[in-house]
């Protein structure tokens, strides 16, 4: 077991800087695919992920529940996210993506193609479906453990997810 | 959006993990598609690696930290912990007996115990005086001796580097690596061995309490 995030923050705070990359591997880690599936570009998304950690960092003193920097990190990681999607612009339209498939003879879809497909759909979602969408479907994580990071019902989770399914559906269709 | 658009309810149930879903075949096969290009897609994300930790460090290792952080800083700061191996088994014997006393009276472990249980990993250490090396990292048995292992942050005014790693208990072995090709035993360490190569590592003994060096 390693050790907790509480003991990390408050030997950090105490002046042990260094330690701040304990946290930085486990959430680096732990958030790396919801980074990059919300930012839909992988330097995109390792750029806002260094910079949601450097925002922390600086702001640190500030996290109220050391216990909970999990929770914490992740809203400075999705904010992050959501702002570096925008500055994306019109890349990965949807529609250029779709017209290549539908050109396509073979039924064969490739890894690649299947990502950016459906990194342009998930592009076409609310914010929050598409955390809601990412956590539970990319990271694979209960609809209790969103919750607890999201800080929303289950119920109303359930239906941003059912909503984010059923866009997505209709987004993918072509492929499918 | 019509409910024809989108996933049936028992499609929605089935892929909420529902325990009492029930799907037609074709519900299913509908689903199961859903669920293998999301994985497909969930493992081909390409993700950041180590050199975002390098990266980031190299950003916050330069900011100070002053104001609050300062003023308990000094209850905070490492210190090194020197048991003798017959303190340490003596300890052990205590704490066997008075956990098996305390079996028997029905009562909890001890405190200490459960402290140690719940921390099997301790914050450790380590320090080279280097002033001329452009860059310092650690490599060892908890590392798996790749030559990136766990980059030290330079204090410019002593030519110390230094990093803070959590180490499970037991020993291990390391060595620090300078600027990424040579690599040198810790001056500081009290046991070092040969690894059978030529080259010399040192050791670490990382009890429950800290680093126990005899």
């Amino acid at each position: 077991m390693s050790v907790p995030d509480e003991v990390v923050v408050q030997r950090i705070l105490a002046g042990e800087a260094e330690l701040f990359r304990i946290l930085v591997r486990r959430y680096r880690e732990e958030f790396a695919r919801y980074a990059a599936s919300l930012c839909g570009d992988a330097d995109v998304a390792a750029d806002a992920m260094q910079e949601a950690f450097i925002r922390a960092f600086d702001a640190l003193d500030s996290c109220r529940e050391p216990a909970r920097f999990k929770a914490w990190f992740f809203r400075i990681l999705t904010n992050q996210c959501h702002n570096a999607r925008r500055g994306l612009g019109v890349r990965g339209r949807l529609d250029d993506i779709v017209v290549t498939a539908a050109d396509r003879a073979d039924a064969g879809v490739s890894d690649e193609e299947l990502r950016e497909a459906i990194d342009a759909a998930l592009g076409q979602l609310t914010p929050e479906q598409r955390e809601a969408f990412v956590l539970k479907h990319v990271d694979g994580r209960s609809y209790a453990e969103i919750a607890d990071l999201l800080g929303v019902g289950e119920d109303a989770l359930k239906m941003r997810v059912h909503r984010a399914r059923d866009a997505l559906k209709k987004l993918l269709e072509p492929w499918s | 959006m019509s409910e024809r658009e989108g996933y049936s309810q028992e499609v929605q149930r089935f892929l909420d993990e529902e325990p009492d879903a029930q799907l037609t075949e074709r519900a299913r096969v509908d689903a199961e598609r859903f669920r293998e290009a999301l994985a497909r897609y969930a493992s081909s994300l390409p993700v950041p690696g180590r050199e975002l930790d390098a990266a980031v460090m190299s950003v916050v290792g330069a900011r100070p930290l002053g104001g609050v952080r300062g003023l308990v800083r000094w209850l905070f700061r490492p210190r090194p912990v020197l048991l003798r191996p017959v303190l340490i088994a003596a300890g052990l014997v205590a704490t066997t007996a008075l956990g098996w006393w305390l079996g028997q009276q029905g009562g909890s472990p001890p405190v200490p115990g459960a402290l140690i249980a719940e921390a099997p990993t301790v914050l450790v250490r380590f320090e080279l005086r280097a002033p001329e090396a452009v860059q310092v990292a650690l490599s060892g048995s908890f590392t798996g001796w790749d030559s990136e292992g766990v980059a030290l942050s330079k204090n410019a005014q002593t030519g110390v580097w230094s990093v803070t790693v959590p180490l499970p208990l037991g020993e291990h072995e390391y060595s620090f690596v300078i600027d990424g090709q040579r690599w040198i035993p810790d001056p500081k360490a009290h046991a070092q061995v040969d690894d059978g190569f030529g080259q010399t590592n040192s050791v670490i003994v990382v009890g429950p309490r800290g680093v126990v060096r005899s």
